[in-house]
C-alpha cells in the first residue's frame, strides 16, 4: 500500500536531511526497519537550558491516517521536565492532540517538541512530582533536569552532587536508575528517598 | 584548522546553481499544504493556503466539528474554498462537484445507495472505513453531468460495476 501518508513521510524525511533551515542541522528523523508507520527522531536539546548539549530520541509512530490524524511521538530518552513523564515519556502537546493541524511535519513536531523544552508548561503537566518541583523548586528542578541530560541524553555538564549521591544508594544495593528517580522526585533528600524505596 | 575548512566546504551545495534553487521553490510554491505534492483539482482558502480539493474535504471530514484551516487555523469551509483553473484545463470543472475520490487510499469506502441504505465493510479489526471517502449512486448525487451524455452514461455504467463488485464482496465475505 502507497498512500498519502507513506508518500508524505519519504518527502519528509528527504526534506529534514536536505534542510537548509538552520534548526535542520539539530534534527534527525529515519525509518525503524524500513516501515514508514515507524521512526526515530532525535533533536539537540535548546540552548540556555538544562538540557543543552544533550542529543533527545523520540519514538514516532505514524497512523494510516496521517496527516489527518497526528503521529503519536513519546520520549525514548529519558527526560525530567513538566510535561513529559519521567516514567513513560510520555509527551503533554497540545499539537499532538486536539490543536493537531494536517499541514504540520514531523519537522515541525520535532521543533515544537524541543521548543517545549525550553519554555515548560507546569500548569498542563503530564508529571505531577516534576511540575510541583518546577513550580516550588525551581532551582533544584534545574539542577535535576541538568544531572539527567547528561546521564541520559549525554549532555557534557555533569552535576557532581547528584552523581555523588546516586552513588551512595547504589552502595545500598539500589539499582542505579531507580535510585536517580527516587532522589529526583525526592528533591535528593537520601534519607526521603530510601524511607520511600523501603517502604 | 585545515579540518574545519574541509568540513565547510563539504557542506556548502555544490556549484553556485541559482536557477535550479529558484525553480524548485517556485514549485514548492503549487505544493499541497496536506499530502504535499504538486495540487491537484486545486482549491484556495480565503486566507490563501492552497491545497487539493480531496486532500481538503478528506481534512474537513476527519475534524467535522473544528473546521479550520490546516496552516492557520482560521476558520474554513466547503463553501468558502475557491478552485482554481490553470490554462489548459478546458473542462474547468468545480472541483467540489466530483466524487472526491483521493487516489492514494487503497481501503474500501464505504458504499451508500439511494436513501438510507448503508454499507461499510470490515474484516477483524481491520476497518475498511478509515478513509472516509463515500461513493452515492442514486438520485440524492448531484450528478455533473446531465442525462443523455456519453458522461452520464458511463457514469451510469460504473455504478453498475460498482454495485456488483460490492455484491459480490458481500457474497466473498459470506462464503470464505
Ligand atoms: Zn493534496
Ligand atoms: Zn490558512
Amino acid at each position: 500500500m502507497f498512500n498519502i501518508a507513506a508518500k508524505r513521510i519519504i518527502k519528509e524525511i528527504k526534506e529534514v536531511i536536505n534542510g537548509d533551515q538552520v534548526e535542520d542541522a539539530a534534527l534527525k528523523l529515519e525509518l525503524v526497519n524500513d516501515n514508514w508507520m515507524d521512526l526515530r527522531g532525535e533533536f539537540k536539546g535548546p540552548p540556555d537550558t538544562p538540557y543543552e548539549g544533550g542529543a533527545f530520541k523520540l519514538e514516532i509512530k505514524v497512523p494510516e491516517t496521517y496527516p489527518f490524524n497526528p503521529p503519536k511521538v513519546r520520549f525514548m530518552t529519558n527526560v525530567w521536565h513538566p510535561n513529559v513523564s519521567s516514567v513513560t515519556g510520555a509527551i503533554c502537546l497540545d499539537i499532538l492532540k486536539d490543536q493537531w493541524a494536517a499541514a504540520l511535519t514531523l519537522r515541525t513536531v520535532m521543533l515544537s517538541i524541543q521548543s517545549l523544552l525550553a519554555a515548560a508548561e507546569p500548569n498542563d503537566p503530564q508529571d505531577a512530582v516534576v511540575a510541583t518541583q518546577y513550580k516550588e523548586n525551581p532551582e533544584l528542578f534545574a539542577k535535576t533536569a541538568k544531572h539527567w541530560t547528561n546521564i541520559y541524553a549525554g549532555g557534557p555538564n555533569h552535576v557532581w552532587e547528584f552523581n555523588r549521591k546516586v552513588e551512595v544508594l547504589i552502595d545500598m544495593g539500589i539499582e542505579e536508575h531507580k535510585a536517580r528517580v527516587a532522589l529526583s522526585t525526592n528533591d535528593w533528600d537520601i534519607e526521603k528517598a530510601t524511607e520511600h524505596l523501603f517502604s | 584548522m585545515a579540518e574545519t575548512s574541509e568540513a565547510k566546504a563539504s557542506t556548502s551545495p555544490p556549484g553556485g546553481d541559482a536557477g535550479g534553487e529558484e525553480d524548485k521553490r517556485d514549485e514548492r510554491m503549487l505544493e499541497c499544504n496536506i499530502c504535499l505534492d504538486t495540487a491537484r483539482d486545486a482549491v484556495v482558502s480565503m486566507c490563501g493556503h492552497l491545497f487539493c480539493w480531496p486532500c481538503l474535504h478528506q481534512w474537513l471530514e476527519t475534524r467535522p466539528s473544528r473546521q479550520v484551516c490546516p496552516v492557520c487555523k482560521a476558520a474554513i469551509s466547503r463553501d468558502k474554498v475557491i478552485p482554481l483553473y490553470g490554462r489548459g484545463n478546458t473542462k474547468q470543472e468545480d472541483p467540489r462537484n466530483k466524487r472526491t475520490e483521493p487516489e492514494n487510499t487503497s481501503a474500501f469506502p464505504g458504499f451508500s445507495f439511494g436513501d438510507g441504505f448503508h454499507m461499510s465493510f470490515g474484516i477483524g479489526a481491520f476497518p475498511f472505513g478509515v478513509f472516509t471517502s463515500t461513493f452515492n449512486f442514486g438520485d440524492s448525487r448531484p450528478s455533473a453531468a446531465p442525462r443523455g451524455t456519453a458522461q452520464y452514461d458511463e457514469e451510469q455504467f460504473l455504478s453498475k460495476i460498482f454495485l456488483w463488485v460490492a455484491i459480490l464482496f458481500v457474497l466473498w465475505l459470506v462464503f470464505a
